[in-house]
């Protein structure tokens, strides 16, 4: 899709705020959603009309995500620094890197961020998220949190904040697929809990994520399959229209059965000739664009990032895939995609999940993330879209070096740290810490510059100050791309709503408009 | 408009238009008549929370009586005095907190005058009305005779139908074709195409009755059979392969079990009893799923017990009534924590919205009229009463349930919809209850219900489009259907011929599941052998090493160890290690193959049994003996499992060694011989000793051949990215009816996906080098495999335009494809 359209569908939208009246969403419904209503798929609460009108100040969501447990304290929100020497007493550490200024006045982050830094004045920072507290800690399990609002195991499948948002919203291009997900692999540590939320769960696999695990592979998945030219994929698909036409069954009427399924057909074969299949092409991007997000990118690279989590290639391979990450998805954004998720990857005990060797990891950690991250909320800029684009930077708990689970709540440990730090591997925030955490937002509607919340500046760092749960960063999510926090669909006749039982409330002090 | 004013402004414009038109109803000129007045508000603001088993409050108003008891906060009416009736208080309360009804509309200022008046004429209460539980649809079985058929037919199902559509079979659309037929029932008995010489047959076939020996053929192969049927079982039971909770051992396959159970037709009754009272095979089912961590009360494994037994065997929705009263049906917290309470160790406390309440659940079965559950017997005691009264006579919607769903398979469309709503009438009471009786008339022989039906006329007529909700179903023919993924893998591999490359992810030894004892004698009795006489009611975590020495006078021939810990097991042999079970799933046995590990003369066996806690939610034991037979060094990484210092150690296995020379037996199991290092060794009982009942299929195992699987059928694997795409669940919820409508990204899987695309390129490599070589053929082939029918003229010459003269390997895969992708192939017609 082009630029000038998606301005225009956009003019359109804040034109008219009654995006929500039911007539408004069939209009601009898949046909697949259409076929979905008409079967009695799930039910949206909306159609009773009584939930609160907002108007949108995102078009889109964009969320990065900071799998394994990212420290406040060694990123948005660093707190005294002590070097590392031989014989310290771990309680003494609360952040292993200095902290630098950023372009806000008295807002500080931890070196290695110097990208974002000078970004921070278009940002909204939130300094006190809360996870769940949810006893002896498995990753997988918050993150299915933070990504669902429930907590598993549940007796209905739960559907991602970007299923939420696609089956709500639809795409901003009908050709393309409304939730995109970027940088996970599901065959490794953990894979099976990670797909118990990376779905739409109840709302039904039209509303699904398509997976993308390797950026610079995405090209391929709106491609014919591997070895096939364009002109024999063109022409398998005209043999198979031939073949429709000539069957029996394919000329007699229709029905929910076949129209879903020649459709679905279509609007696969759609995306895979459209130009916003394009936006999935990196080699497209011109080389100096891509290499501010991964410097140094060579044309026709592709790294099946090695599983072996000791090796040095690895993470040097990690890096770049991430920047990738972020380059796609402003491609995607551009092309008229609503909910992309680029994630640095979780796997057990590697990228931000630092059992040992913390502060030596989180050196590359930020360097993933710090010019990419910068250089996308630039270039939304530069294109005009930043101001409807939400961007949110999240993790699904900080990381101590003493505390597990939250000071009046520890739990069971599952770090030795010794009483005296004597190896600079034990030099870290390796424990699991759910009393803090940051969550960094651009666009989207939210303010300039702005620091939500305060933590503790003397172990337990803890939030002291406008403590934001889930529930509510969720709400206010929602509200950005217009979504009450009380919406919701019915399945098996109960009400499952955007928010845990339908009770989140919007952070507002973030709105620019409040 | 503020709602809190509208009501007095509404009541005083009303008072205002009656007084002006001189008709005020005149609450003292006509007494209140309850069935009229009065029983309206009840049911339309009050008995959502106050009445059918629920009592919001600690208030119910199912009675007169009850109503007067009052609640939690003291007398609800006084009679003859509204004025001192602190419900009227309530109902007209301007504060949202305390308002009644506390959901949906608050009453009209009329209605409020007419209760006033009610309650100030002395409450008149007819005694023959009441608001008790509604007695539960398709519950008590329908005498026999009751159910007679309506017209003799061939087949009685036919006549139900006639007379629930008021169309005489005689005025029925012609049945659907043999090539049409053959297609369905292959598909709905065994899940595979027909292959094409066999249809062929079938078509050629002249008999009258050639339908109903088709049907009856197919059952027949119990192979195929229980491997179509393992996929609806596994969605409904959660079990599969990979999933949640497998990592911290909060789960368990049931495969062996389910598999055994289908390939042989285990009668429908024993069926459930023993996945409700489970031996360690099976407990899978009720034990849940459990992920890491803190878990609600309303998800506790009692409770997932609850509701899965409840929806799954009696089509009862408990999910609401885990956390508090449903709002969606009459069950209610008690029930839901009654029930869930037969799972317990202990007391169960109840828990609202996650809060306790400080009450104990007592408990009950859903529905008392069937049966009692002793509250104070053992865990074993209550699931086996459970077991009895869920299969016993008197519950008519067992069987109900299962011919619904079997019925909603075959025909699109449930006799009652949604299949999991049992409580709703079907469509044609009489056919279910029919086919319910005929099940169990037959010894709960689903595969006599599955003939039934599928040698019915009314699922031989012409398939209809059916939705998947329709608002007033009559029946017009069996629903156009979707292939499920597994039928969908499994069409596409039999199109070339092909087997799947994967190996089987499914544990089970597939020749003793289907032929059960395998004619060896086993001349030895294992035991259960534990460091403490107590283990089969409660063990404290712990590592032990059984040790023997095994004597052999003869270098053994074949040497199979039959194996089952608590948890699990790791074997050395004269210091070597051979075979260790997955960390959490053992229990249920294994048998490994130890013929080259044995020596003549003196051998040491050391098995370290590893039993760990029971919360499901631990950890991983601190040690495993490495391949050199010592333990590996501690790894920081693992979370770990503490050992409180004074702890029993305590963990236990039962095994049978298998050991033959020609000539010579020198079997040996697990017994009172064996000895640890930490005490004496306890025999416990044998392979029927609960709670493992590991029972004869302990036996069984030991005197078998191992099997390497091979992979024929999609169901026997994990979830590919295909099958995924295609509507395969994830099993972490009980799933009874997959997704019918396709989807844009099972599209995209289905046109560039990798996995397709794999199979497509083998497929076509295997056509071209054992298929027919010329392409008109070869197109022929293709279309009666996929299709069950030749192609015609125009698709004859498409065809073999693609395939190449002579025939490529990209024609093939192309031509592979687009068969593939044709509703007619994708569906079932």
């Amino acid at each position: 899709m082009n630029l000038s359209r998606l301005i225009a569908q956009h003019s359109a939208r804040q034109a008219r705020p009654d995006l929500w009246s039911r007539r408004d969403f069939l209009k601009t419904a898949s046909n697949a959603t259409l076929a979905a209503l008409a079967a009695g798929a799930p039910r949206s609460l909306f159609a009773a009309g009584e939930l609160e009108k907002i108007a949108p100040t995102a078009d889109r969501v964009i969320v990065l995500w900071m799998a394994g447990g990212m420290a406040h304290t060694e990123t948005f929100d660093p707190k005294r620094y002590t070097p590392y020497v031989p014989g310290l007493d771990p309680n003494e550490v609360l952040s292993t890197f200095p902290s630098i200024p950023t372009n806000v006045d008295g807002v500080r982050f931890s070196a290695g961020l110097e990208h974002l830094a000078n970004v921070m004045d278009r940002g909204t920072l939130i300094r006190g998220m809360q996870a769940a507290d949810l006893g002896f800690i498995l990753h997988s399990r918050h993150q299915f949190n933070w990504h669902t609002g429930y907590v598993p195991p549940q007796t209905v499948a739960a559907p991602h904040l970007g299923s939420w948002i696609a089956r709500t919203l639809g795409p901003l291009d009908p050709a393309m697929p409304a939730f995109i997900n970027i940088g996970q692999r599901f065959d490794l540590g953990e894979g099976e809990e990670l797909k118990a939320f990376t779905t739409a769960g109840f709302l039904g696999s039209e509303y699904g994520p398509f997976n993308v695990a390797f950026p610079e592979q995405a090209a391929d998945a709106v491609r014919p399959p591997a070895g096939m030219s364009p002109g024999r994929f063109a022409n398998r698909e005209k043999f198979y229209r031939e073949l429709l036409a000539a069957s029996p069954i394919g000329r007699e009427g229709s029905g929910y059965q076949k129209d879903s399924l020649l459709r679905s057909m279509d609007n696969a074969h759609r995306l895979l000739s459209s130009p916003a299949a394009k936006a999935f092409d990196l080699s497209l991007e011109p080389l100096a664009r891509t290499r501010k997000y991964f410097p140094t990118y060579e044309p026709g690279m592709r790294f099946d990032a090695p599983r072996d989590r000791f090796g040095a290639k690895y993470e040097e391979s990690m890096i770049g895939r991430f920047g990738l990450g972020c380059l796609l998805a402003r491609r995607l954004c551009e092309a008229g995609a609503r909910f992309i998720e680029v994630t640095t990857e979780y796997i057990p005990f590697l990228n931000w999940d630092t059992h040992e060797n913390g502060h030596a990891r989180l050196v590359g950690m930020k360097q993933m993330i710090d010019a990419p991250i910068a250089q996308l909320v630039l270039d939304l800029e530069e294109r005009g879209l930043l101001d409807r684009t939400l961007i949110v930077i999240a993790s699904e708990f900080s990381r101590d070096m003493m505390l597990e689970g939250k000071p009046e709540k520890t739990v069971k440990d599952q770090v030795p740290v010794p009483t005296v730090l004597n190896d600079a591997k034990f030099y870290g925030m390796h424990r699991h810490f759910t009393a803090a955490g940051s969550v960094l937002m651009f666009g989207g509607g939210m303010k300039r510059g702005y620091v939500h919340g305060v933590t503790a500046d003397e172990r337990p760092c803890k939030t002291i100050k406008d403590p934001v749960t889930i529930s509510n960063l969720h709400a206010s999510i929602y509200r950005a791309v217009g979504i009450p926090a009380n919406h919701g669909y019915d399945v098996e006749k109960r009400p499952f709503y955007v928010t845990a039982d339908g009770k989140g409330q919007a952070v507002r002090p973030l709105f620019a408009r409040g | 408009m503020n709602p809190h004013f509208s009501a007095p402004l509404g009541a005083a414009v009303a008072l205002l238009i009656y007084s002006l038109i001189g008709t005020v109803p005149s609450v003292a000129a006509e007494p209140v008549q309850f069935a009229r007045d009065i029983q309206p508000i009840f049911e339309a603001s009050c008995v959502q929370c106050h009445a059918r088993g629920k009592e919001k409050g600690g208030f119910s108003l199912e009675t007169r009586a009850d109503f007067l008891d009052g609640g939690e906060n003291g007398l609800a009416a006084v009679v003859g005095h509204s004025a001192d009736s602190p419900v009227m208080k309530l109902i007209t309360s301007l504060d949202a907190e305390t308002v009644m009804p506390k959901k949906g509309k608050k009453l009209t200022p009329q209605q409020v005058a007419t209760f006033r008046a009610w309650i100030d004429e002395g409450m008149v209460w007819p005694p023959e009305i009441n608001f008790a539980k509604h007695e539960p649809a398709n519950l008590r079985p329908r005498a026999w005779a009751s159910v007679a058929v309506p017209a003799p037919a061939v087949n009685p199902v036919d006549s139900f139908v006639a007379q629930s559509t008021a169309q005489p079979a005689g005025t029925w659309p012609q049945p659907v074709d043999d090539r049409t037929y053959a297609r369905r029932v292959w598909l709905d008995t065994i899940g595979l195409l027909p292959p094409p010489a066999e249809l062929a047959a079938f078509v050629a076939e002249g008999a009258a009755d050639k339908r109903e020996r088709l049907v009856a053929r197919l059952l027949e192969n119990r192979q195929a059979y229980a491997e179509h049927w393992l996929t609806f079982w596994n969605d409904l039971l959660r079990n599969d392969y990979k999933g949640t909770g497998y990592i911290d051992g909060g789960r368990k396959p049931i495969t062996s079990w389910l598999y055994t159970a289908l390939a042989r037709n285990l009668p429908y009754d024993q069926f459930v009893a023993q996945l409700i009272n489970p031996g360690a095979e099976a407990e899978g089912f009720t034990n849940g799923i459990l992920w890491r961590g803190a878990v609600n009360a309303s998800m506790v494994p009692p409770m997932q017990a609850a509701q899965s037994v409840a929806q799954v065997f009696l089509g009862v929705n408990l999910k609401c009534a885990s956390c508090h009263d449903s709002f969606i049906n009459e069950y209610t917290l008690k029930d839901a924590y009654g029930l869930a309470s037969v799972y317990a160790d202990g007391p169960l406390e109840i828990a609202e919205c996650d809060k306790p309440t400080g009450h104990i659940g007592q408990v009950k079965f859903l529905y008392g009229e069937l049966g009692l559950i002793d509250g104070r017997a053992d865990s074993a005691t209550r699931k086996r009463q459970l077991a009895e009264i869920i299969t016993g006579r008197a519950n008519g919607r067992l069987p109900r349930t299962i011919v619904n769903r079997l019925w909603q398979r075959f025909m699109g469309y449930g006799l009652v919809e949604p299949v999991d709503e049992m409580d709703k009438p079907a469509w044609s009471p009489a056919l279910m209850d029919w086919l319910a009786e005929d099940l169990v008339a037959h010894g709960y022989d689903l595969k006599h219900t599955i003939t039934r039906i599928l040698t019915s006329r009314a699922y031989q007529l012409p398939a209809v489009n059916v939705g998947e909700t329709e608002e007033h179903y009559v029946f017009r023919g069996p629903g156009v259907r979707r292939l499920s993924a597994e039928q969908f893998s499994d069409a596409l591999l039999t199109l070339s011929g092909s087997e799947h490359a994967a190996k089987a992810d499914a544990r089970l030894n597939r020749t003793v599941a289907l032929q059960g004892a395998t004619g060896a004698t086993l001349p030895l009795q294992p035991k259960w052998i534990w460091t403490t006489a107590h283990a089969a009611k409660k063990t404290k975590p712990a590592a032990v090493v059984f040790k023997r020495e095994v004597t052999l006078p003869a270098l053994p021939t074949e040497a199979f160890i039959a194996i089952a810990a608590d948890n699990s097991y790791t074997i050395t042999i004269n210091g070597q290690a051979y075979g260790a079970s997955s960390k959490r799933t053992s229990a249920g046995p294994d048998l490994i193959d130890m013929r080259d590990k044995f020596k003549v003369g003196v051998n040491t066996l050391s098995i370290m049994a590893v039993n760990l806690t029971p919360e499901g939610a631990t950890p991983i034991p601190p040690a495993v003996i490495g391949p050199n037979g010592k333990a590996l060094p501690f790894d920081p990484k693992a979370p770990q499992l503490e050992f409180p210092p004074e702890a029993n150690t305590t963990a236990g296995l039962i095994l049978y060694a298998r050991v033959r020379a020609p000539g010579q037996i020198m079997d040996f199991v697990s017994d009172a011989s064996w000895q640890t290092e930490v005490g004496p060794v306890f025999e416990l009982g044998g392979v029927e000793l609960a709670p493992w009942q590991l029972g004869p299929s302990f036996l069984e195992l030991a005197a078998a051949q191992p099997e390497k699987l091979p992979v024929q059928r999609a169901s026997l694997l994990a979830a590919d990215p295909l099958m995924a795409a295609l509507g395969r669940p994830n099993r972490e919820q009980v799933v009874t009816v997959r997704q019918g409508t396709a989807t844009t990204l099972q599209a995209l899987e289905l046109t560039n996906g990798a996995t397709l695309a794999a199979a497509l390129k083998a497929g076509a490599e295997k056509i071209l080098t054992t298929g027919p070589k010329d392409p008109a053929q070869l197109a022929t082939t293709l279309y009666l495999q996929a299709l069950s029918r030749g192609p015609t003229p125009t698709e004859l010459t498409f065809a073999t335009q693609l395939l190449g003269s002579p025939v490529q390997a990209e024609g093939v895969q192309d031509l592979l494809w687009a068969l593939a992708m044709l509703p007619e192939f994708q569906l079932i017609y």
